[in-house]
């Protein structure tokens, strides 16, 4: 019996037209525009100016806080203007332009193909190296990944978790990665692992992932017989279901452990980090490279096959350029969706360009975007068994409604992890996570004003 | 059976007796002290409980004016002078008169100077709207016409126009409370001076991108070209972030600045209709008499 959390979650479709598509490097493009807010927690600074030269792999923005991350130039050229331009929804945040010229990268980069084995001894220096690469959390959140890996005083790691859950429907970069890569995660692993102090590392992948599940396993295996410092380092098949790649879901499927409201992870001797990050890890700690480049997935039903793809792209790069690349959006697409079909988000503007946690260009046609009329709730309670955190959506919407925010507080809204499995089980169309999402962050704003008094 | 009677009787006034007894001395042990004023201000307030004076409400309202120094600092906008000359009469001080303030939208983004570039399906409300994303059009700054405004509204002064899909504000239903400005995401809602004769001169844009940006985005758009700065004999207008914003303080209603903004970003609202002199019809052709035609919209608009 294949492992998976407890209470609720939902079955979407099982869609991963691209997964066999191999990954392929995309072009660098004549202008690229690099936004200093990749990350979760306050946008880095700009340390370049219009007129600079630039090589691939330099800093070109400096942290601005604890929760704040390096930003490095993704090509080499010169910058062009340090000025706002929108995001993909639209709104206006400082990108850095620069006009590409030739290929130079930064010193002490190492550009080989070679797999380096051997882990570095020294933590701090470990840690160091995963701070000024600038590593974030290439899971969806982008938190910055040395803070993770540094868990507050009196607490300690019992078990890190790597997660190739990929439970969206249509992503397949997690899956691409695990099959090209898997030595190289397999070792970013190991690494976190040593700096946690040497807790077991588990790598949990849903069942639907077979060849990466195989391709995962054999690295582990090759790896623990080749070289020293991969023990404990293990594969774990979970059950398909959505929203597995929670953090707290994985947490409790893996650990049957569960974290408790408003708490971190580490409460529970977790830490938690994506594949990616891990594939981040190794590049930062092993090969001294800069996070500068992911992997996106361009799919979707209406897509063809032949126009299914997976890029490993540099951050920086026009969504627009990359589709138009791909074999431009097909005329079917009514929605662009930057991120799974569940928690991504809609892209209002193509010219917005790819940040360190672009996973995806999905394309949605008309029928599958389309919300249902709204009618009353009619109590079925559907998404109160959805719910994955235990909540019950259809009373929170009516308090949100209300501005019942005591009432909120005491239903836990602020455990709400947005997955939208609530809104997916919805027979009445009711916006539920669109109104709860907004009550949350009222209620944990006065939660966090309370702490301050 | 008479004695029954009688005894009930007697131990139900002893009983009377001793609890009014220890009635009256928890009373007069936890009085709460409360100044009497407080009561007297609250009956002369509207008891709308809008909270747009700052307060929780008309009796928190009541306690600030009370227990509050200065006089200056409390202001009900739905009583307005009114009722402030008559708390202040209750408190036997002295209250100078403010000006009367109206709601101000400050987006001229109709469908058809704004166009549509995408569509929003999910939830209609401008706080998810905002969260989402930046709306509809280029404009990342102006209505998001979903009209949290007219539902925070308890006086009913604000509507959507279906026309343009902006909010219109009734000046005479409007208190000033500024429920409309603290629900509206993008800030788009101002709270300015009434006016004399109610006459109003506004920049009706928040854009803060570059002039081509912003002219792209939406034809009505303040392009921050600094045209009406230049031109204001009181130095009323101010350009920051590419955006002009007339201090109504300051403003003379001269109209100059309506005049010469080129994308009659700058409304004039409410000043008489200037009627075109019958006597010379070929120099009305000028350029110059192009512009009252244009201030003269919103006047129809807005009545």
């Amino acid at each position: 019996m294949l492992k998976t959390f407890s209470i609720g979650g939902i079955h979407p479709s099982d869609k991963k037209i691209s997964k066999d598509c191999k990954i392929e490097v995309l072009p660098v493009p004549s202008k690229v525009y690099i936004s200093v807010a990749q990350h979760l927690g306050a946008p880095a600074t700009p340390i370049v100016k219009a007129g600079d030269k630039v090589k691939a792999g330099q800093v070109i923005a400096e942290p601005a806080g604890f929760i704040s991350a390096y930003v490095h130039s993704s090509v080499s050229g010169t910058v062009k203007a340090v000025a706002p331009r929108k995001d993909l929804a639209g709104n206006n945040v400082m990108h850095i332009e620069i006009d590409v010229e030739g290929d130079e990268w930064a010193e002490g980069i190492d550009l080989s193909e070679d797999i380096v084995t051997d882990i570095p001894e020294d933590n701090k220096v470990i840690l160091e190296k995963i701070k000024l690469n600038g590593v974030v959390g290439l899971g969806g959140a982008t938190f910055p990944a040395h803070v993770k890996l540094c868990p507050p005083p009196g607490k300690t790691a019992d078990c890190l978790i790597l997660n190739g859950a990929e439970c969206e429907p249509y992503l397949t970069s997690d899956n691409r990665i695990m099959l090209e890569r898997s030595k190289e995660i397999v070792i970013g692993a190991a690494i976190m692992k040593q700096v946690l102090g040497g807790c077991p590392a588990v790598i949990g992948i849903e069942e639907n992932k077979p060849e990466a599940i195989a391709a995962m396993k054999a690295a582990v295996a090759e790896l623990q017989a080749s070289a020293k410092g991969y023990d404990g380092i293990s594969v774990m098949p979970l059950k398909k279901k959505y929203p597995q790649g929670g953090e707290k879901q994985l947490i409790d499927a893996v650990m049957k452990r569960q974290v408790k409201s408003m708490g971190l992870p580490i409460d529970v001797g977790a830490v938690v980090q994506n594949v990616a990050t891990s594939l981040a890890v190794y590049e930062a700690v092993q090969k001294n490279m800069p996070l500068i480049t992911n992997v996106l997935t361009v799919t979707g039903d209406c897509v063809p096959m032949e126009k299914q793809h997976n890029y490993k792209f540099r951050i920086g790069m026009p969504l627009s350029y990359i589709a138009e690349y791909a074999g431009g959006v097909p005329e079917e697409a009514a929605k662009i969706i930057s991120g799974g079909p569940m928690m991504g988000k809609a892209i209002a503007n193509l010219d917005a360009t790819t940040v360190k946690g672009s996973s995806s260009l999905l394309y949605l046609t008309a029928e599958q975007t389309v919300r249902g009329v709204e009618s009353a709730c009619i109590r079925c309670g559907k998404c109160a068994e959805a719910c994955p955190m235990g909540l019950e959506p259809f009373l929170l919407q009516k308090y949100a409604r209300n501005n019942m925010m005591e009432e909120l507080e005491d239903n836990a809204v602020q455990d709400c992890i947005e997955c939208g499995c609530c809104l997916y089980s919805c027979p009445a169309n009711i916006p539920l996570l669109d109104i709860i999402r907004i009550a949350k962050g009222d209620v944990i704003r006065i939660i966090r004003g309370r702490g301050q008094k | 059976m008479t004695q029954t009677v009688i005894w009930t009787i007697a131990i139900l006034v002893m009983l009377g007796v001793v609890l009014a007894v220890v009635l009256y001395i928890v009373a007069e042990k936890f009085k709460v002290e409360e100044d009497p004023r407080i009561d007297e201000v609250e009956k002369v307030l509207p008891g709308a409980n809008c909270g747009g004076c700052g307060q929780a409400g008309c009796r928190a309202f009541a306690q600030f004016c009370v227990e509050s120094e200065d006089m200056d600092k409390c202001f009900c906008p739905v009583g307005g002078n009114d009722v402030m000359q008559k708390v202040a009469s209750v408190l036997g001080r002295e209250v100078a008169e403010k000006a009367p303030m109206v709601a101000v939208v400050r987006c001229n983004g109709s469908c058809e100077n704004r166009p549509k570039i995408n569509e929003y399906g999910g939830h209609q409300s401008c706080r998810v709207k905002a969260a989402l994303y930046s709306g509809d059009t280029a404009c990342a700054y102006g209505c998001l016409g979903c009209g949290d405004c007219v539902a925070v509204c308890q006086f009913g002064a604000i509507s959507m126009d279906p026309q343009t899909g902006l909010p219109v504000v009734d000046e005479e239903k409007c208190t000033a409370c500024g429920a409309c400005v603290k629900a509206c995401p993008k800030n788009v809602i101002e709270l300015r001076n009434k006016g004399r004769r109610n006459m109003r001169v506004f920049v009706s844009c928040v854009n803060k991108d570059k002039g081509a940006a912003a002219r792209k985005a939406c034809k009505a758009a303040c392009i921050g070209c600094s045209k009406c700065a230049k031109v204001c004999p009181f130095d009323a207008i101010t350009v920051e972030n590419n955006l002009a914003y007339i201090d109504y303080t300051k403003c003379r209603l001269c109209k100059k600045c309506v005049a010469e903004c080129p994308t009659g970003a700058i409304h004039a609202v409410n000043f008489p209709v200037i009627k075109p002199k019958p006597a010379a019809p070929a120099p009305a052709e000028a350029p110059k008499p192009a512009a009252p035609a244009e201030v003269e919209k919103p006047v129809t608009k807005e009545e």
